[in-house]
């Protein structure tokens, strides 16, 4: 994926994709009003299904970039509640179809608490396993479900007390619903919490960085997929009229992979299109028969190697790159926060990685509007001080607070939210966001506007959009970047980097603000600004962590120096100070000569 | 007493065949970082190369094995060359996908080439029941055993033993390292893709015998090796023999005292409660949430 497709496709792609989704909604409904036969309208509407149910995949393997396999289980779980409720219990879709959302949606919420604790392919083979075990029930509770031969007569689709024939009237119905779910997941996905997705799925240390809450996000995702799946597949046994246990197979699953990937699995119009393709093309190509899911197969495996984005994606790449970017906001300071100043203490913090003691009874203590500097020889435990400071790493013993909050325990992001920020050795900048994405994120992180609530109520796009982007235009200003507000994260060198990283540092009204070796790479003027930057912001009483290596940038700037070595604390004190004391000398001189 | 003697030889040969699956599954994660979802899929290839090979050739079962394996080690290349090597620098979950593809076209491919119909492979060796007593030993069940334990041993012999098997483990400890250090990492991750094909197909041989193979054959196979993985802990090599052993044995128990669905749903609840409570295996190293 390269730089720019991402950055059109964050900045303004999504309105193209709102353009591509209406456009390709308005073809379908002129094919079908005018030359639409009674087969193509059952075709359609098959389609409409799993265009539902692949919108539903987009938010947990598009998105969240998690790869469930259980989507098919839910799909194949709304079915069957619409064809028990419907076909044995006579009940009416106006019970069924809420139900048959519900019912995936309950699933999932119990399932998830546990799966979504696993990374990576854990959670893919957990979540095959629930697939596999939803089939064997089915297949096996013969009373309830008819068994692998299934049930029949699965009633139509009343709405507002009409039955809806089939033919034009049920393609409409099946597909007034995509229109809706489309409606849905645009609006929570074209704003900041879009943007948050990206970062989470591509850069967990910057989402952790940025305070995004990783596990609600990932819970969120997970339920709307189920729920999306559950309403697909209760259309569909009213389509089809027959519900059998091969809606759960594994065909179903992987088809539905290959049609998000095919057509695009963060992009609606790449839903439409993913759904609508490997519909027809049996259709079209009638020598496919029977062996359609090779092709699947092998389209597959070629779009993931060529054009991980789908077609959507490709589409909105041609056109996007000729649009202008929008023009940036007027800058508005950041409204103040309460202050956040407050003391950090850490007592006796230890941390043991198999046999090596890397931190031992490490106490600190950070007061507000204090450069805190902290130097050592290289493995001396500094960065897993900061690491265990800002909760990357466990500590396993020992006391922390800011304040009177106290932070053993709490996930990296509620820490960086709590008001210790975090910049990184090698920065952890999501390379396809651009700048003022990266800072406004943050922004809407720190102001608690990201997740579904908030983006369905619209407060991460529009005008709080405008808002969040304004606030961190000040601060882009604040630490010299604004000029570059809309380059891509990844394009920046090492001289602009560290200044993005305090930027969004910044944006989470911290009252410490932690960075690692900042001035490596910068020359000397850079160096300067660098020291008066952070003096600038100690000035407003925010404190700053600092390890650094670098002795001639560190030790004018610092207005206290702890030393550490073999994880423990050797010095502290004043810089004149720490430097001349012989067991800072003695430390260092037993492995490389004092870097001064 | 007789019979559950009966029930654990056929319950460890399963569980022998499990291993040999389960062991290309850690090589190629540990190599790549990656989980290839094709592995049952392979099983399930190398189970009808057999049989066609035995339908071509008028050989005994033994000795079309190594030919099977052979083949199957170049399928393997041609896997890594498909679905890894063009995506090594993506997500790992690009990689399930791409797998996960091949799989789709090789169960695909085997429908349109044999059909739907169960195909069985010859057996490795074929005679009369060994009769001690009232006890009937399948010969079929102890030469899977047999040679599950050769090709096992031979494969844990490679690893430690052999500068071949250093560089194996050097490039799935520290990819980064091993290539500073001049080893070629990129033909040691074929060769695990290779080594990983090679025992999926020796599996699918000698497990078309006793339990037949159909196109769909793989998908449960590779939940059922994962398991095995999942109980011995990533790490481990031994980890993941033991855990299919005590699969099999699971399985054939389960399934004779209830029935194979049960055996099956069991299996499946069990993988899922380990991973929520012991995400890095009964017995296995702390791995966590390691990728």
């Amino acid at each position: 994926m390269t730089v720019a497709d991402t950055r059109a496709s964050a900045r303004h792609g999504l309105g193209d994709d709102a353009l591509w989704t209406v456009l390709l909604l308005a073809a379908l409904a002129a094919y079908a009003g005018t030359r639409a036969s009674p087969y193509d309208l059952r075709v359609l509407a098959l389609a409409g299904c799993q265009a539902l149910l692949v919108l539903g995949y987009q938010f947990i393997f598009g998105h969240a970039g998690a790869l469930s396999l259980a989507q098919g289980a839910f799909f194949g779980l709304g079915a069957y509640v619409t064809a028990i409720l419907g076909a044995r219990y006579h009940w009416g879709f106006a019970a069924t179809f809420p139900l048959s959302i519900l019912a995936p949606l309950a699933l999932a919420a119990v399932v998830a608490v546990p799966l979504l604790r696993l990374a990576s392919h854990y959670f893919a083979l957990a979540t095959l396993g629930l697939a596999q075990v939803a089939l064997l029930l089915v297949v096996n509770a013969g009373d309830w479900t008819g068994g692998a031969l299934g049930l029949t007569g699965v009633p139509g689709i009343v709405i507002l007390g009409e039955a809806v024939p089939r033919g034009l009237p049920l393609a409409a119905a099946v597909w007034g619903i995509v229109a809706l779910g489309a409606w849905l997941s645009w609006r929570v996905t074209h704003g900041i919490t879009g943007t948050a997705y990206a970062v989470l799925r591509t850069d967990p240390l910057a989402a952790a960085a940025t305070g995004l809450a990783q596990t609600r996000l990932r819970f969120s995702a997970f339920l709307l997929s189920a729920a999306y799946a559950g309403a697909a597949g209760a259309l569909q046994a009213h389509t089809v009229g027959v519900v059998s246990s091969e809606t759960l197979e594994f065909s179903v699953m992987v088809t539905c992979l290959a049609m998000t990937v095919i057509g695009g699995s963060t992009r609606i119009a790449g839903a439409l299109l993913g759904a609508l393709l490997l519909t027809y093309l049996p259709e079209w190509l009638r020598f496919l028969e029977g062996h359609a899911l090779l092709a699947y197969g092998a389209a597959l495996l070629a779009m993931i190697i060529l054009a991980p984005e789908g077609i959507a994606g490709v589409l909105g790449r041609a056109f996007a790159g000729r649009r202008r970017a929008p023009d940036l906001p007027e800058p508005v300071p950041a409204p103040p926060q309460e202050s956040r100043s407050a003391t950090l203490e850490a007592r006796s913090l230890s941390k043991r990685f198999g046999g090596v003691l890397a931190l031992d009874r490490v106490d600190l203590v950070i007061e507000p509007g204090e450069i805190l500097g902290l130097i050592g020889p290289n493995g001396s435990g500094k960065t897993t001080l900061a690491n265990v400071i800002s909760g990357l790493v466990p500590a396993d013993d020992g006391v922390m607070r800011l304040g009177s909050t106290g932070l053993r325990g709490l996930s990296a992001e509620k820490i960086a939210l709590a008001g210790i920020a975090r910049g990184f050795q090698t920065p952890a900048l999501p390379p396809s966001l651009s700048v003022l994405e990266l800072v406004a994120l943050a922004r809407a992180s720190a102001a608690g506007k990201i997740g579904f609530l908030s983006s369905l109520l619209g407060r991460d796009a529009g005008k709080g959009r405008r808002r969040f982007e304004a606030e961190a235009l000040d601060l882009l200003g604040r630490v010299g970047i604004s000029s570059e507000a809309d380059r891509p994260c990844g394009t920046l060198p090492a001289a602009l980097a560290w200044r993005v990283e305090l930027a969004r540092a910044l944006a989470l009204d911290p009252g410490i603000i932690i960075l690692d070796e900042p001035a490596a790479g910068l020359g000397e003027r850079e160096q300067a600004e660098l020291g008066a930057a952070l003096r600038e912001i100690a000035g407003h009483g925010i404190a700053l962590l600092v390890i650094e290596h670098n002795m001639p940038f560190l030790l004018p700037t610092a207005h206290r120096i702890v030393v550490l070595d073999q994880g423990r604390v050797i010095a502290k004190g004043r810089p004149a100070e720490v430097v001349r004391d012989p067991s800072v000398i003695a430390a260092y001189l037993g492995r490389e000569s004092l870097p001064a | 007493m007789v019979t559950i003697l009966q029930l654990a030889l056929n319950g460890l040969a399963l569980g022998a065949a499990y291993a040999l699956v389960a062991l290309g599954f850690v090589l190629v994660l540990n190599a790549t970082g990656a989980v290839n979802f094709a592995q049952g899929d392979l099983v399930m290839a190398g189970g009808y190369a057999a049989a066609a090979l035995a339908a071509a050739l008028p050989l005994p079962g033994l000795a079309l094995l190594p030919i099977v394996i052979g083949t199957m080690a170049l399928l393997g290349l041609a896997v890594s060359a498909l679905a890894y090597f063009p995506l090594m620098r993506r997500p790992a979950t690009a990689v399930f996908v791409s797998t996960i593809a091949i799989g789709l076209v090789l169960q695909n491919a085997a429908l349109g080439l044999f059909g739907p119909e169960p195909r069985t492979a010859p057996p490795v060796w074929d005679s009369e029941p060994l009769r001690w007593g009232a006890l009937a030993l399948s010969p079929q069940a102890l030469a899977v055993i047999a040679i599950a334990t050769v090709l096992v041993l031979g494969q844990a012999w490679l690893l430690a033993r052999t500068r071949l098997g250093r560089n194996l483990r050097a490039t799935a400890q520290d990819r980064e390292m091993a290539a500073a250090l001049g080893i070629p990492v990129n033909a040691m991750i074929a060769l695990s893709f290779a080594l990983a094909a090679a025992l999926a197909g020796a599996a699918g041989a000698l497990l078309a015998n006793q339990f037949f193979v159909t196109p769909t054959a793989g998908g449960a196979l590779i939940l059922k090796a994962y398991i095995a993985v999942v109980i011995g802990g990533w790490g481990s090599l031994a980890g993941a023999a033991v855990g299919a052993l005590l699969v099999g044995l699971f399985e054939t128990v389960v399934a004779a005292a209830v029935s194979y669905t049960a055996a099956s749903a069991l299996l499946y609840a069990a993988l899922l409660l380990i991973l929520l409570l012991r995400p890095q295996g009964l017995f296995g190293e702390a791995a966590g949430r390691r990728a």
